[in-house]
């Protein structure tokens, strides 16, 4: 976080917050909370749904939770205003997490499926309000309602509560945003099932964006009733409220922090300008083409574009970048002959395919473990298991003693446990440099996200991504994808690394290379399981070989005597029957 | 009184004349703005371009008469796209930014709602089109120009409690089922206790949220509860969508009331005909007889049909609108001035005459009598039938 920036915030804050003094007319205090109001909603919306991916078309619900939250106590219950508040974020916050709670447990409800959900609770909800107390139909009126004196007027105070609400919202964007919890977000945004094998807590930072994001919206709510001074259902709960936030961050661009505020600060302010009744209908014609253009031709958003313009211009980090440079390692020490996992009776069936059976099986401290044998034998799916990709059917899965079998994913990587992809998944809208520093932050014991940034470096130089560390993974070819992979493992500095082909799809110069690299890396002490299928490459550099065949361990020894078990040649080359 | 003193009083009498005269040369110079804000785009819109076309004609013709207090009228009028808060801070920008002389309402409650808070922060009359619920409208200069009387919930049902008791076959049991939306709602839980104490038995209940598309449901409940006379709460095309459900299911409701259908697809569909409704003006006499009334159901066609609305005739938001700005000019006119204060004094114990009968404003909430009227579709075409007076000639409640 750069302190700077967050007192730029709260200066502009405290710069908006004379305007009641300034003796301007009354009206540019009810314009600025409008600009205020939809600032925190698009901001509430986009620490879900920008920052996560998970597209919300329920923020009707959270903002109308708070809305009839501060009505109901304070129209009906007498409540004094300002308490209203609290109640009006904890309102919605508690129908985010509990909803979240549910739903974040289930993988399927992602996309499209999490933002119909988000819609039907909304009417669930306004059905609800509808048929009790708290509305029951006829509306709630606030016109009585005392507010607390924070200006001279009492336009100017629900002006002044809406810039507290926005400068807030835009304050903890910025530290969301600068936080580990941002980088995680994005992460879950671009590949959630990546994303928890490198470390990040996935459903506890799912829960805590929902939250933070309901909270918000519930606030915004909270003041809006008494702006508006009577709240109805079908005013409150309608699609309006998810389609403008939608539309804001989009247009300001949902990857930046600020970005929703400049969208919410456009539309609004176009939709103002847009109200003269001699040609209102050519008005919003034009209103909604300028959308409609700036979407088109901006898809990452006004800051999108800022972005990608500063983007051009290489980073001192790219210029600067060694190859050469040989980055720290976990402090294993040299092959001991010390079990550092241990897998007993592993099972792990799909739909009818039984992709491993009763593996055991243990990886010693410092070692090359070569685990090989033909396609389909269970390579891939015992990484992805003893990564916490895929939970187990059966077994144990002990490492450095502790049992990991059941827990989430990125347990295994705080454990110290690290692995690439066959088919490289970087995170797409991340630079190389915080794909790496992702990895950093969240695997093994993990660091701040400026310490993370600061050493990704040495990794994205250790694997030769120099130059291209500010490039998007799509401008990198194959053999860099490879070696992004392989920094990303490291940069969490694993005890234990898996490599799962990432010699595949490589020129011999290529292979070359990387067998070169991966013997630096064990030399610094890494235990490596190294799945591969080009043999010469395992030969060269294991120190054991386990082999698989449809998913049951067949043979273990070195490679020159497991390549003489008539087991292993029946695995790759078939059985006579003449 | 001294010498002295005597000539002081005769200068400053003489100076403040003076003031008032160059006031009076200054006002005369340039127009009465009058600021308002209309649902123009939204889902409120078809309406909102009803009262725009209303204001455009009647301020045209006004200033064709000379305008007011000799000066030029001039309407600015601003689009609130459907949203109370927009139409709030649209009227904070028309007097604190472009500081126009007077007010004007909005339609819809929410808006009005708004507009009465930005009024009464700054002491400003306002005159709404059709404020649903009256006893929301608590500010003292606030005036309503819809007749509803300060109890609606209460005389609305008595009204048609009256008109359908001079049916062929009086109702002996009702089915209620109403929209949640808010001014239709309260409407119909006053229509349950009104028919209660007026001896209808009620067979049926049933409340739909506003929005609800599918009414197959509702429709067969009545169908099975048989009643009499079926009181629909609904608005806009509500209570075309509910009848459509009914026709499906092979039935026809006995009499059926609808409170605020849209006017033109209640009038046109075969399912529809017979319907009840609420109304303040029909374009027949008696309401034609007068000369104003005929001349602006006239002009209004010629102007709706240039504009290409799809309901050129006059009817309660137009008749609406229309005596909202005949109250505006009363009032300025009858006090002989611009000054708020004055003008809600005036309204208060005054009579204006207007197109929907005469109105008064001291009761509650500044609301004066229910003049809410009775019509029935016939022949596709609405004609007012309760009570007597105001019937169309020789209309009279027919079964469907």
């Amino acid at each position: 976080m750069k302190p700077r920036i967050a007192i730029s915030i709260l200066a502009v804050g405290a710069g908006l917050a004379t305007v009641p003094w300034l003796g301007l007319p009354a009206f540019y205090e009810s314009f600025l909370y409008l600009l205020c109001h939809w600032i925190v909603l698009a901001i509430s919306w986009n620490i879900l749904s920008g920052y996560t991916g998970y597209f919300s078309f329920g923020h009707g619900a959270f903002f109308g939770a708070g809305l009839y939250a501060t009505a109901f106590l304070a129209g009906k219950q007498d409540w004094p205003f300002l308490a209203t508040l609290p109640a009006a974020a904890l309102a919605a916050a508690l129908l985010g997490t509990a909803l979240g709670a549910v739903v974040f447990r289930v993988a399927s409800v992602r996309g499209e499926l999490f933002a119909l959900l988000t819609l039907a609770v909304t009417f669930v909800l306004a059905t609800i309000i509808l048929n009790t107390p708290i509305d029951g139909g006829p509306g709630v009126y606030l016109i009585g309602v005392q507010l607390p004196r924070l200006g001279p007027s009492a336009n100017a105070s629900i002006y002044l509560m809406g810039l507290a609400a926005a400068v807030a919202a835009v304050l903890l964007a910025y530290l969301i945003h600068a936080a580990k919890l941002g980088a995680g977000l994005f992460a879950i945004h671009d590949d959630e099932d990546v994303a928890e094998v490198m470390g990040v807590p996935t459903y506890r930072f799912k829960l805590w964006a929902l939250a933070l994001s309901c909270a918000l919206a519930g606030i915004a709510g909270g003041i809006h009733a008494v702006f508006v001074s009577y709240v109805t259902v079908a005013e409150t709960f309608s699609i309006a409220v998810p389609l403008g936030v939608v539309l804001m961050s989009i247009l300001g661009g949902s990857r930046h922090w600020l970005g929703p505020a400049v969208g919410a600060i456009a539309v609004t302010g176009l939709q103002y300008f847009f109200t003269s009744g001699e040609a209102a209908v050519t008005g919003r014609a034009l209103f909604g083409l300028v959308l409609v253009l700036a979407i088109l031709f901006l898809p990452g958003g006004l800051l999108g574009l800022l972005e990608r313009l500063r983007r051009k211009t290489p980073s001192p980090v790219a210029a600067d970048a060694k190859p050469a440079v040989q980055p720290a390692l976990a402090p294993s020490p040299a092959a001991s002959g010390t079990p550092l996992l241990q897998v007993e009776g592993l099972f792990k069936s799909f739909i009818g395919v039984r992709a491993l059976e009763d593996v055991t099986l243990e990886v010693r401290k410092g070692e090359i473990l070569g685990l090989v044998g033909p396609n389909g034998s269970g390579k891939s799916t015992f990484i992805n298991v003893v990564s916490g990709h895929y939970r187990a059917d059966a077994g144990r899965i002990r490492f450095e003693g502790r049992d990991l079998a059941g827990a989430d994913g990125h347990r295994f990587a705080r454990a110290g446990i690290a692995r690439t992809y066959q088919i490289p998944r970087p995170f797409a809208q991340m630079s190389v440099i915080e794909n790496v520093a992702l990895a950093r932050m969240f695997g093994g014991v993990g660091c701040s996200r400026a310490e993370a940034l600061a050493e990704a470096a040495e990794f994205v130089a250790f694997a030769g991504l120099g130059p291209h560390a500010q490039a998007r993974p799509d401008a990198l070819n194959l053999h860099q994808r490879k070696f992004l992979e392989l920094a990303r493992a490291l940069a969490a500095r694993p005890k234990l690394l898996m490599l799962d082909e990432v010699l595949s799809g490589l020129t011999p110069a290529e292979i070359d290379e990387a067998i070169a690299m991966i013997r630096r890396i064990r030399d610094r002490g890494t235990t490596i399981v190294f799945v591969e299928h080009i043999m010469r490459a395992v030969v060269a550099l294991v120190d054991r070989v386990v082999v698989l065949n449809h998913g049951a361990l067949i043979a273990e020894g070195s490679a020159a005597e497991v390549m003489r078990e008539p087991a292993v040649r029946a695995a790759y080359l078939g059985t006579t029957h003449a | 009184m001294s010498k002295m003193a005597k000539l002081a009083a005769a200068a400053a009498i003489a100076l403040g004349a003076l003031g008032v005269l160059g006031e009076a040369q200054a006002q005369g110079a340039k127009p009465i703005v009058v600021g308002s804000t209309l649902a123009l785009t939204g889902p409120l819109s078809a309406t909102g371009l009803v009262h725009k076309l209303v204001g455009e004609i009647y301020v045209d013709d006004l200033n064709r008469r000379g305008g007011l207090l000799g000066r030029k009228v001039e309407w600015k009028l601003m689009d609130d796209q459907s949203k109370p808060d927009l139409a709030r801070t649209l009227y904070e920008q028309l007097l604190t930014a472009d500081k126009v002389d007077l007010l004007m309402g909005p339609y819809a409650t929410g808006a009005i709602l708004s507009a009465i808070g930005v009024a009464q922060r700054y002491n400003k009359l306002l005159i709404s089109h059709t404020m649903g619920i009256p006893s929301l409208a608590k500010y003292d200069m606030h005036f309503p120009a819809w007749s509803l009387g300060p109890n609606p919930q209460a005389t609305v049902p008595t009204t048609v409690f009256d008109a359908v008791a001079q049916a062929p076959k009086p109702p002996k049991t009702v089915a209620i089922v109403t929209s949640k939306f808010p001014s239709v709602h309260f409407l119909s839980l006053g229509a349950r206790e009104v028919f209660k104490q007026k001896g209808l038995t009620e067979v049926l209940f049933l409340e739909w949220e506003f929005g609800n598309r599918d009414f197959g449901p509702i429709a067969a409940r009545v169908k099975d509860a048989k009643p009499d006379m079926v009181w629909s709460g609904d608005i806009g095309l509500e209570g075309n969508m509910l009848l459509e459900a009914m026709k499906k299911i092979d039935y026809v409701p006995p009499l059926h009331v609808h409170t605020y259908p849209a006017p033109g697809p209640m009038a046109a569909a075969p399912e529809t005909d017979k319907a009840l409704s609420l109304t303040i003006f029909e374009e027949h006499a008696p309401f034609t007889a007068n000369p104003v009334a005929a001349q602006f159901v006239k002009t209004f066609k010629e102007r709706a049909t240039a504009a290409g609305l799809p309901y050129t005739a006059v009817e309660t938001q137009a008749a609406a609108s229309f005596t909202a700005w005949r109250i505006f000019e009363a009032s300025v006119v009858a006090t002989k001035s611009l000054d708020d204060r004055k003008m809600a004094d005036w309204l208060k114990t005054a009579q204006v005459p207007t197109i929907q009968g005469t109105l008064r404003f001291d009761r509650g909430n500044n609301f004066g009598d229910d003049l809410m009227r009775i019509k029935q579709v016939q022949n596709k075409a609405w004609v007012t039938v309760w009570p007597k007076q105001w019937a169309a000639p020789g209309a009279t409640i027919k079964m469907p």
